[in-house]
């Protein structure tokens, strides 16, 4: 982009307009401006400036999830929505909420229990926003209780690269006007627009919740167990934890070298009738929501040398699934389901050519199971070389309604599955 | 007259699915020109039934030959015209493709074709514990496949959602007579939410052929309770208490008085208090310990809002009974009046006092016959308007009470429908809800799976013919004959 182009950035947007001095490297990106508009017209006139100019644009929210995604290309600019922040309306009678993209959700958070109900995203601590947990559809511990990230919005207001405002769903919680295109935007990286403000429906607060850790028996089919408890009535989360290969050392999965944490919430009897049937003649501790909040944390942990692997597969294949992994010395972070497993692959030697062998071989245990899988880290300093969305099917129309919603190409270029 | 398609056309695809299964008679073409909103009728060109996705593509292909439209049909229970097939069409009616392919219990999904009835779905894995949770009225007709175009509710939707919440895959003919595999049985699928698009994109992108669906776990315990009120806000009141008390019912239904006395006289009667003024169904399921303290629970919310009567089925066999009752209700109308018309819009649950009030005073205004049955939990809205269409006068201020009840909905936050889609019926009300650009994003996202407009056209999307169209008298609401 010419000086002259960046000028007129920066007289609209004043100091929303940043030059970063020295360049910032992120996201496979050497970043030279920052822009942060204030408001929704500001980030309108942001984006048709920059569509006008066919300059494309790292989006992001607080930037914490950047990991995720491909290296975006030829973008110098990043546009953050941290500023479009606040609740506009909270309706407590009816339970949705309207607000803001850029929206803290801790804040978020704290607003919705505030008014007597629960904000239904299950994310990772931190300072991320609202509108980066919608364009990542970052799915924590809580999906069995509270659904995918989708399930949640009701209505989305975008901006689109033209910077023309666009608008679908509603407030209400049941709706079937117009094309469902809320279901596009979550979870599309922000490839196809900017989300600017969301309703969100919210969920009731439960009147009891109990969370358990257990240490199955050597008896114990760990996986049925946990599948067992996904499936009654009140669960909440269900998870289980391998800390990796020393845990044990066994390559049975079912051997007693897992944790199993499982939060039931709802009605008091429901929530005392799972705990006592899941403590029953095992080994468990009572703990609390904080146990599974950090689970969330646990989905993206793992050192600058980690390689980070999101599986989803069938719940039936889970153990065998499992049992590969374990071979590959993964640590494991398991949700029975839907079922999701997160990998997480560390080598201390600095030699990041390991996981070029180790992809191969995850590409083995994708196939046998039928699996989806994500990368979702790779060791720093290897190139993905590739799309770290595996398979995403079917290409042509993808590229076609990316095509159509940014013709320039402009919003995270080649950051989405298939280097869309 | 719609435009009729060339006889080398139909020929073709007679030569697809043979001749048996390709109806081209005046007499067997009348029963596809509409689909449950019987006002709004045009003859197909000619209705092929296929039984294999090969079928559907070659048809699909022999259109886009002839650049003729074709129309997606399932059993044609739609209540929005969104099976009407405008133009002269051909109909696609995927009815008799109806098999089960796979039950896998232990995953819980099922892989069935396009034709499936919706209730045979869960009747076949009852005694594996399950079922297919979205239930709509008409389930003992209506297939999936038409659920998945219609993104298909239910009473049950309160709790489990409706369609989209269970597709997790689904094989779509593309309008370019391609297939396409979208989504998967994991729940996810690399990419844009492809799945998440078709459904409820009301036949409009595709032909879908195979769906992949989430079966969910009968619950251990039921409760189904009457709350009878002698009024329709009180019955709403509670419902909003029910919701801010924390507590997730399957179902919360309320049918007015005029409901309940066609349902009484009809054959759905369940012996329900014809003086009632309104009556709220609960359903609660879930744990067997955790039914006495809800119940309890809603018995203290239910004398807060001044209740008359609580009747709790006593078992099974009545709790069927109350159920036909309330999904018979659509059919106990016809004992009203010759036509009925059913509407959809939904607004924010806390609304829904003053909103039916305000229904109430706009049926008065017009002088129409007006009942009440809906979706109280979700705010879903059904006024019922029974009509003559053969009094023109009438047939006037019933479209007009119904423009004003929409109209109404969206002024207090709410939309144009709920679970029965835009079709043709509302496709003109879509500015009351949305801006020119709003609507041209939905066009942009149209024309990357269909760019000849072949696909069921003229629906959803306002269009300026549509705008002409929509003047009752233009399209043809005084010319269908009664059946």
């Amino acid at each position: 982009m010419r000086d002259s182009d960046l000028n007129e950035l920066r007289s609209l947007l004043g100091s929303g307009f940043r030059e970063l001095d020295p360049v910032e490297e992120r996201a496979g990106c050497r970043l030279r401006v920052s822009l942060e508009p204030r408001s929704s017209d500001e980030l309108a006139e942001s984006l048709a400036l920059l569509s006008a100019h066919r300059q494309s644009v790292l989006l992001m929210g607080a930037g914490t999830r950047l990991d995720l995604g491909n290296p975006i290309r030829d973008t110098s600019i990043a546009l953050s929505c941290r500023l479009l922040s606040g609740v506009d309306e909270l309706d407590e009678a009816d339970g949705v909420v309207r607000v803001a993209a850029g929206t803290p959700l801790a804040e978020l958070s704290r607003q919705v229990e505030a008014a007597g109900w629960l904000l239904p995203l299950s994310t990772a601590s931190g300072p991320g926003t609202l509108g980066g947990a919608l364009a990542t559809a970052f799915s924590g511990p809580r999906r069995l209780g509270f659904g995918p990230v989708r399930d949640c919005v009701l209505g989305v207001d975008t901006v689109l690269a033209s910077g023309e405002r666009v608008r679908c769903g509603a407030r209400v919680v049941k709706n079937v006007t117009g094309y469902d295109m809320a279901k596009l935007y979550v979870g599309s990286l922000g490839t196809l627009a900017v989300i600017e403000r969301v309703w969100l429906r919210l969920s009731p607060r439960p009147r009891s919740v109990r969370v358990l850790e257990v240490h199955p028996t050597p008896g114990d089919d760990v996986f049925g167990l946990a599948l067992e408890a996904a499936r009654r009535p009140g669960a909440r989360a269900v998870a289980l934890i391998f800390s990796g290969p020393n845990a044990g050392g066994s390559e049975n999965p079912s051997a007693g070298n897992w944790r199993l944490l499982a939060e039931f919430a709802g009605e008091q009897e429901v929530t005392e009738w799972n705990a006592g049937w899941l403590a029953a003649g095992r080994q468990s501790v009572a703990s609390d929501v904080s146990a599974v909040d950090r689970l969330g944390d646990l989905q993206v942990s793992g050192s600058r040398r980690a390689m980070r692997l999101r599986i989803h597969i069938l719940p039936g294949d889970l153990e065998r699934c499992c049992a590969r992994l374990q071979v590959l010395a993964a640590r494991l972070l398991v949700y029975p389901e839907p079922a999701v497993v997160h990998a997480l692959f560390e080598n201390e030697d600095g030699d990041v050519g390991w996981s070029d062998d180790l992809l191969q071989r995850l590409a083995k245990v994708r196939e046998e199971f039928g699996a989806q899988t994500v990368v979702e880290a790779l060791p720093e300093g290897r190139e993905s070389g590739g799309d770290v969305f595996e398979g995403a099917q079917p290409l042509a129309l993808m590229r076609s309604l990316k095509k159509s919603f940014d013709p320039g190409e402009i919003l995270n270029p080649g950051r989405f599955a298939g280097l869309i | 007259m719609s435009r009729q398609a060339p006889p080398s056309l139909i020929r073709r695809l007679s030569t697809v699915v043979g001749s048996e299964n390709c109806l081209s008679s005046p007499e067997e073409l009348f029963t596809y020109g509409c689909d449950g909103l019987t006002l709004d009728a045009h003859e197909p060109s000619v209705v092929i039934l296929p039984r294999t996705t090969e079928e559907v593509r070659r048809a699909v292909e022999i259109c886009l030959e002839f650049e003729w439209p074709f129309v997606p049909r399932g059993a044609g229970t739609g209540l929005s015209g969104g099976a009407v097939p405008l133009d002269g069409a051909v109909v696609i009616c995927c009815s008799r493709m109806q098999e089960i392919l796979e039950v896998d219990a232990e995953n819980r999904i099922a892989v069935v074709q396009p034709g499936v009835i919706n209730a045979e779905l869960s009747r076949a894995v009852a005694h594996l514990g399950l079922f297919y949770a979205p239930d709509p009225s008409s389930q003992q007709a209506c297939t999936i496949g038409g659920n998945v175009a219609e993104n298909s509710g239910g009473p049950h939707t309160l709790k489990y959602g409706t369609t989209t919440n269970h597709v997790l895959a689904l094989e779509l003919v593309l309008p370019s007579a391609s297939v396409l595999r979208l989504g998967s049985p994991t729940g996810f699928a690399a990419g844009y939410d492809l799945v998440g698009a078709v459904v409820g994109s009301e036949g409009t992108f595709g032909i879908v052929t195979e769906v992949t669906v989430r079966l969910v776990p009968l619950p251990e315990a039921v409760e189904t309770v009457l709350a009878i009120f002698d009024d329709v806000p009180s019955a709403c009141r509670l419902v909003g208490g029910i919701i801010r008390s924390g507590m997730c019912p399957a179902a919360l239904e309320v049918v007015d008085q005029r409901t309940v006395r066609a349902v009484e006289a009809s054959t759905y009667a369940a012996g329900l208090p014809l003086d009632a003024g309104a009556i709220l169904i609960i359903e609660l399921d879930g744990a067997e310990c955790e039914m006495p303290g809800q119940l309890a629970r809603i018995r203290e919310l239910a004398d807060h809002e001044g209740v008359r009567e609580m009747r709790i089925a006593r078992d099974a066999k009545e709790r069927v009974l109350f159920w036909r009752a309330r999904k018979g209700a659509f059919g106990a109308m016809g004992r009203l009046a010759p036509d009925l018309y059913v509407h959809d819009a939904v607004v924010p649950r806390a609304r829904l006092p003053e909103v039916l009030e305000e229904i109430c005073a706009i049926g008065d205004r017009h002088r129409i016959t007006l009942s009440n049955v809906f979706h109280a939990g979700d705010g879903n809205l059904h006024p019922n308007i029974s009509f003559d269409r053969r009094d023109a006068d009438e047939l006037a201020r019933v479209m007009a009470a119904g423009r004003e009840m929409l109209e109404l909905c969206v002024r207090v936050g709410g939309v144009l429908t709920g679970e029965h889609g835009v079709g043709t019926e509302k496709r003109e009300y879509m500015g009351l809800l949305f801006g020119a650009a709003d609507l041209a994003a939905m066009e942009t996202l149209r024309e990357v799976f269909d760019p000849d407009r072949i696909c069921n056209p003229g629906k959803l999307i306002p269009t300026t013919r549509a705008c002409v169209e929509s003047n009752p008298r233009a399209r043809g609401y005084d010319r269908v004959p009664i059946a």
